[in-house]
């Protein structure tokens, strides 16, 4: 009986060392086109009981739930980000991740699920579905998986005691962008509806520059949602009253930019404004995608 | 085209034939969960491409093959846990991954305790929140409030919630590509069974099949019965929109709770079921409201 121990052990053993050698020597995935810059190092920050984010990688910020059923994580960075995803993770809990909710279709929040999606099950909404399966982000990888389990307005998990709930309030970055709820910590990943950025509208994946003030309304709005802490999509974890900041700065773009095209100006002079006034780069995906639908849209 | 037509029709009309014959030949007096032999007694049976109707003990199921699994929707009895394993095994190798309740009853979720573990289970937030309630076994881990879709193997299975019928979380489940719609006991050929514990409503039961039917589909699953036309789904509608409004006029013409009685048990034969008999109070008070 000992001995059987012993020859499995050395077998165990053998077999990670396997696969230690095999992984160190996988090469790495494939650089996102968006990404020019060196990414952003790894942090794993803890929010409150059982719930981390991961920042870094110039990547939406992940959000790891710990239950004693397993982990429920919210996004999953790009394709490239899977084993540093995992190395984190696996810091903080041995427990296996078994749900990822979707905040949007992007390949900076939902590149990963084609390394994901065959070991936990991802929810998004039907919308961040669709974005995924018609290619609607023009720098996105061709592969990118979507989720098999959508939504329309909300949907809650429960695993281990806990909840966790995703809710759809209208268009703003896209037209699929889901909140994730923690209500037990009073916690809200707001997915790149709130960055540290100025929004970026999405046109082409149906976002809504119009509708993005309106959206985070009835967020603030929804007297189901008891919430003091704020995961943005990207940048340093927040506080309520700086999401009613943010909603009321998105407000100010909107009218500075209403204005500017109410008077007639071109789409170069308006670019010009948003690069002096709000520092988009001539060549920012801002520029891309957001500013020819905000001439059409604000006018 | 026309002779693609025929066949089609005749094919339907095969998989309704045997639908009926496995349906009448079920046991009968099975309407108590807690009455049952502990013998599974099912038929599976093709109702379209990929699908078929699990038909006999409990609720219906229904099953839809793909090439990344089967999405199942409704699970009956604990006892038919195996026999719903095996009826799908003798159409495909393809494992069970989702389970999908039309509502919180044991006779549709019976089997949830086998098949948690293994696949993924998905009802609406109000089923759940009843199960939980009446410390059902087998709750589910995912709901929604609205509508869930769900994409496995490149084909698409819609699950929506209308409002208030049977209970106050019915969902049915909708195959696009297929026209099919599998209706949970809102379409229960022994309704108007209102659980009136678990939210159920007779007055809303109408407007709510209104909803369903914005859905275009051919053929009905309906939770209890054989599989029918989508004439039977507006013939329910029809005779649940009229009977909250003839027993409102009776109730204020004092007649009496054996005359209106009738009314249910007389629709041609649709609502003759002991449990409208049973619920007449609860439905005479909701309906009086």
């Amino acid at each position: 009986m000992k001995r059987t121990l012993v020859v499995r052990l050395f077998a165990g053993l053998l077999a990670l060392a396997g696969a230690w050698v095999a992984y160190t020597q996988t090469p790495q995935g494939k650089q996102a086109p968006a990404q020019t810059k060196a990414p952003a190092p790894f942090n794993l920050i803890k929010i409150a009981d059982d719930l981390y984010v991961i920042d870094g990688g110039g990547a939406g910020n992940v959000a790891v739930y710990i239950t004693n059923e397993g982990v429920i994580m919210v996004d999953d960075k790009f394709e490239q980000h899977f084993d540093e995803i995992m190395a984190n993770v696996k810091k903080v809990t041995n427990q296996p991740v078994k749900y990822i909710l979707s905040t949007h279709y992007h390949a900076d929040h939902s590149g990963g699920n084609t390394r994901w999606s065959s070991i936990a099950e991802i929810i998004s909404t039907r919308n961040a579905h669709d974005g995924i399966v018609q290619h609607k982000q023009s720098n996105a990888p061709n592969d990118m998986i979507p989720a098999r389990v959508t939504f329309t307005q909300e949907t809650d998990l429960f695993l281990g005691g806990k909840e966790v709930r995703a809710r759809y309030y209208g268009r703003g970055h896209t037209n699929g962008d889901a909140f994730v709820y923690f209500p037990a910590l009073k916690v809200l990943h707001t997915g790149d509806m709130f960055t540290s950025a100025t929004p970026l509208i999405d046109y082409p994946g149906g976002g809504s520059l119009l509708e993005w003030p309106k959206t985070l309304d009835s967020v603030m709005g929804d007297k189901s949602l008891d919430f003091d802490t704020v995961i943005p999509g990207h940048g340093p974890v927040s506080k309520k009253a700086d999401l009613l900041t943010y909603r009321n700065n998105a407000q100010k773009m909107l009218t500075r930019v209403r204005s500017l095209v109410r008077q007639g100006k071109s789409q170069d002079d308006v670019a010009k404004v948003m690069t002096a006034e709000y520092k988009w780069a001539p060549d920012s995906l801002n520029m891309q995608w957001s500013l020819p639908g905000m001439m059409t849209e604000l006018k | 085209m026309s002779r693609t037509l025929l066949v089609r029709l005749s094919a339907v009309a095969i998989a309704l034939g045997c639908a009926w014959v496995a349906y009448t030949q079920a046991p009968q007096g099975k309407q108590d969960g807690k009455q049952q032999a502990k013998q599974p007694n099912n038929m599976i049976s093709k109702v379209a491409d990929d699908l078929y109707a699990i038909i006999g003990d409990g609720g219906n199921s229904t099953v839809y093959v793909t090439n990344e699994g089967v999405i199942l929707v409704d699970d009956k009895f604990e006892y038919d846990g195996q026999d719903i394993v095996d009826k799908i095994k003798s159409v495909t190798n393809q494992p069970i991954k989702y389970v999908l309740n039309t509502h919180l009853h044991g006779d549709h979720t019976g089997s949830n305790v086998r098949f948690l573990p293994t696949a993924e289970i998905i009802a609406t937030k109000n089923a759940r929140d009843n199960m939980v309630k009446n410390k059902a076994p087998g709750v589910m881990r995912v709901v929604f409030t609205d509508e869930t879709d769900i994409y496995l193997g490149s084909k698409e299975v819609r699950m929506k919630y209308y409002g208030r019928g049977h209970t106050n979380g019915d969902a049915v489940v909708y195959f696009p590509a297929l026209r099919i719609l599998a209706s949970g006991d809102i379409g229960a050929n022994n309704g108007p069974n209102v659980d009136y514990a678990n939210g159920g409503s007779m007055k809303e039961w109408g407007a709510t099949l209104d909803g369903v039917l914005k859905l275009d589909f051919d053929t009905v699953i309906p939770g209890h019965g054989p599989v029918a036309k989508r004439q039977y789904l507006i013939d329910y509608r029809d005779v649940a929109t009229k009977l909250p409004a003839t027993v409102i006029s009776m109730v204020r013409e004092g007649k009496s709770k054996d005359d209106i009685a009738k009314v249910f048990t007389m629709n041609g034969g649709l609502w003759a079921n002991p449990n409208v008999v049973n619920k007449l109070d609860q439905i005479m008070a909701e309906l009086k409201n």
